[in-house]
């Protein structure tokens, strides 16, 4: 985006450094937090260990990414996941053509799917404990469960909220339905179908892991609980703070995927 | 462009509309079922275009003119009557008939070239030639050199050049028009109607322009046909008698000035009821919320 | 035509409810006949039965009334923080620009894979269900709130300033009534996020109100009473967002 207004035009700085106001204040709030941090973690108010120092995590972030067998728990976690995205994905989209294609198939079930959605998945692992047993294939249908819901529902909204214009500039050219299909429908949903599988992968990741932390004996979401209760504070913001930056980062090159056409004029 | 003299031809537009006709409506009647009713949108309505005849019809908002702009473009059925194009009945839409739409109807995720060349896409022309012919129907609208951009890139009067393009690229016989500058100001509606009169002297092309714009019809039309207020009839035929080729310039001649006002004397009446039905609907609306 | 069927009040939703009947039932007598095993999943009339068993003995009502307070103390931060939060980041742009995508970032992160670090921090409690909820509720309201005050249309601001408005009353008479109906949507989805993170974690950790219902039973291998459970927490859920969306629809103006 480009950025307007005098406030953001590059300003010599004393010492010779250009630096945009918003880059100052976003440094000076990251120097506020990281000596806020290191104060309380050094002053000791809060129990042993909870704040622990930068340093100690930096470590660990370190200890983490170059130990083998946390590409083990990564591989394990990211396969899951990756079936439960497929599973998950393919089959909400089927239903939300079928929801979205058809108003009298919405009006039956809909409402069924809009108000699961929100629910709190979790809730249904002990069944999926009995029914996949304790291995992957527990965490695979928690993450299938959780993504279903938001692909199916994108869908079918998105294919209702297809400019209909564009459908009659189909039709008057005389495109047959397959053509209709690849070369209206499905381009012109291209904003909703990708909405759904990020909210998708969010949430198929959170209930894997959730999943992972409950009830396993592999994956990222064993590691944290594995942390936790050895009370290795560090290792467990180590954890987080890759998780957070793996999760964001796939949720930022889905998100681009979306926005090539619109987004271009800068 | 030389200064039109602005003296009566009238030797020259009659003459077009005796030829064999290419497009035939008879007697149209469609009706739709509403919650209070129904509603009778288009009420026998004929009119008929000779090739190369450039026909407006112009009439208030609700006067039916989308819905016949639907059903010749054979988008609708359900109706009573007939279309014919070239002699040929109608049902769904015609290869010989090109629709623009009222709407922004570009694919925002083609870019100009590939918006224009959809439909050469659909007829499932080879590559190189559709290229070849969406890359002149771009140059004929004036758009040369935004080829690689993206509707989102381009001002609303581009993206219905774009449009306008994309429909004259699969070369129809007849070319239907729906408002299609609308949603445009006033200034770039009369240089895109300068455009549209340009294309018309290269092409020869048969249209049908469906509009609201008194201006813009006079400007554009051999003939107006102005459609009554719910339930949509016709009202009057006029034939416009100013000289071709036209630009816009011509608005402000007195010949223009006078055909503006025949036919505004015909729609005030229509528009007006119009405007009172649509209070006492609002009222009613207001009421039963 | 499908088009008249779709438009009737009564088959479609008939048809829904009778499919879930329908499946019900067949889920029955595939157990009854052998096909799908009992001892994963138990009959519906099984289910059903051991509904009035687990209100009555698991004390569902003093449990639901615990995640109901959780929930509402959550909502309340969410809220006051959430929009105050919005609010500011609108009246500092600077401090917008340097940090909104901070915050869409947050609302992306999966916050609630911290629940072991607050569960360190905050003790197995109440206040670290409350806390959970509420960081996970906060960054959509922020987001929302800052949407709805920068999308207020240019000419109304210019109304207000015409008439001379104060700052003060800028904001209360033009800017927050104009923002109110997107930052309603924000609080709505703060609030279903902080409910299903609360309900998910009182199952993780085994505390306190419905989501520790249905892990102890679980644990108990109460299977039919387990599925009651489950259904339970759906329907209670079902109920709380029909009912914050009846809420949003009230609060908010003609549209």
């Amino acid at each position: 985006m480009a950025q307007t207004g005098g406030l953001t035009l590059p300003t010599a700085k004393p010492w010779g450094l250009p630096l945009r106001p918003v880059t100052a204040l976003r440094v000076a709030i990251i120097v506020a937090v990281v000596v806020l941090w290191e104060a309380l973690s050094a002053s000791g108010w809060l129990y042993r260990d909870v704040v622990p120092s930068l340093l100690a995590i930096g470590q660990a972030v370190y200890a983490t990414l170059s130990d083998p067998t946390f590409y083990f728990h990564l591989g394990t976690t990211a396969y899951e996941i990756g079936i439960a995205l497929l599973i998950g994905g393919l089959s909400g989209l089927a239903v939300g053509l079928l929801l979205g294609g058809s108003k009298f198939m919405s009006r039956a079930y809909e409402a069924y799917l809009y108000y699961l959605g929100p629910c709190p998945k979790i809730i249904f692992f002990p069944l999926m404990i009995m029914w996949f047993g304790v291995g992957p294939g527990s965490k695979v249908a928690m993450g299938a469960i959780s993504c279903f819901f938001p692909v199916a529902l994108n869908v079918a909204g998105g294919m209702r909220e297809i400019d209909k214009v564009l459908i009659r500039v189909g039709k008057s050219f005389r495109a047959n339905t397959w053509q209709m299909v690849t070369k209206i429908y499905l381009p012109a949903m291209r904003h909703p179908v990708i909405n759904g599988v990020r909210l998708g992968l969010g949430v198929a990741l959170i209930g894997t892991l959730l999943a992972e932390t409950k009830l396993s004996n592999r994956g990222i979401g064993f590691l944290v609980i594995q942390a936790y209760s050895i009370f290795n504070m560090p290792q467990m913001y180590a954890l987080l703070i890759i998780l957070f930056v793996i999760s964001i980062g796939a949720n930022t090159v889905i998100g681009r995927f979306g926005g090539l056409d619109e987004i271009r004029r800068s | 462009m030389p200064a039109v003299p602005f003296e009566r031809i009238d030797a020259n537009a009659p003459k077009t509309a005796r030829r064999d006709p290419i497009l035939v409506v008879d007697d149209i009647v469609k009706r739709f079922e509403t919650p209070d009713g129904v509603l009778t949108a288009v009420d026998h309505v004929s009119l008929s275009i000779a090739p190369g005849e450039f026909v407006g019809v112009i009439g208030p908002s609700g006067c039916g003119k989308s819905t016949l702009f639907n059903v010749i473009g054979g988008l609708l059925d359900g109706y009573e009557g007939t279309v014919r194009v070239a002699g040929e009945r109608v049902r769904g839409p015609h290869p010989a008939v090109g629709m623009i739409f009222q709407e922004e109807s570009t694919f925002p995720w083609r870019n100009v070239i590939d918006n224009v060349a959809f439909p050469l896409e659909i007829a499932g022309l080879p590559k190189a030639e559709r290229y070849e012919r969406a890359r002149r129907f771009v140059k004929l609208v004036g758009l040369d050199g935004f080829e690689r951009r993206y509707p989102a890139e381009l001002s609303g009067g581009m993206r219905q050049r774009v449009s306008m393009a994309r429909t004259l690229a699969a070369q129809p016989k007849i070319l239907l028009m729906d408002e299609p500058f609308a949603a445009l100001d006033e200034q770039t509606r009369l240089l895109l109607g300068d455009k549209v009169l340009q294309i018309q002297q290269q092409l020869k092309q048969t249209t049908l322009l469906i509009t609201h714009n008194i201006t813009e019809a006079v400007q554009l039309s051999d003939r107006i046909v102005v459609m009554t207020y719910r339930p949509g009839k016709v009202k009057r035929v006029v034939e416009i008698s100013l000289p071709r080729p036209r630009s816009s310039e011509i608005v402000s001649s007195e010949a223009f000035g006078r055909y503006v006002a025949q036919i505004w004397s015909d729609l005030r009446e229509e528009a007006s009821r119009g405007l009172d039905d649509e209070e006492s609907r609002k009222l009613r609306e207001a009421d039963t919320r | 035509m499908t088009a008249t069927l779709a438009n009737n009040r009564y088959l479609p939703p008939a048809l829904g409810i009778g499919s879930l009947i329908a499946f019900v039932a067949l889920v029955e007598l595939l157990i009854r006949v052998g096909l799908i095993n009992r001892f994963i999943v138990p009959m519906p009339s099984d289910i059903i039965a051991a509904f009035p068993r687990v209100i009555v003995e698991e004390h569902v009502l003093s449990r639901f009334l615990l995640t109901a307070a959780e929930a509402f103390s959550a909502s309340i931060l969410v809220t006051v923080f959430g929009v105050a939060g919005g609010v500011m980041l609108y009246r500092y742009q600077l401090l917008r620009r340097a940090t909104e995508t901070w915050v869409a970032a947050i609302a992306a992160a999966p916050l609630v894979l911290m629940y072991p670090l607050y569960l360190v921090i905050f003790g197995r409690s109440a206040l670290t269900i409350v806390m959970m909820g509420f960081t996970a509720g906060l960054a959509p309201v922020i987001l929302k709130t800052l949407e709805g005050l920068s999308a207020t249309r240019r000419v109304l601001i210019n109304v207000g300033r015409s008439f001379n408005l104060t700052p003060s009353q800028q904001f209360w008479k033009i800017l927050f009534p104009a923002a109110l109906p997107t930052i309603f949507v924000g609080l709505r989805l703060g609030l279903i996020f902080a409910l299903i993170n609360i309900v998910g974690v009182e199952f993780l950790i085994n505390f306190g109100g419905l989501g520790q219902l249905i892990n102890e039973l679980a644990e108990r291998y109460d299977l039919a009473g387990t599925y009651a459970a489950i259904c339970f927490v759906i329907l209670v859920s079902i109920c709380v967002f029909i009912l914050t969306e009846r809420l949003e629809r009230w609060l908010r103006p003609v549209d």
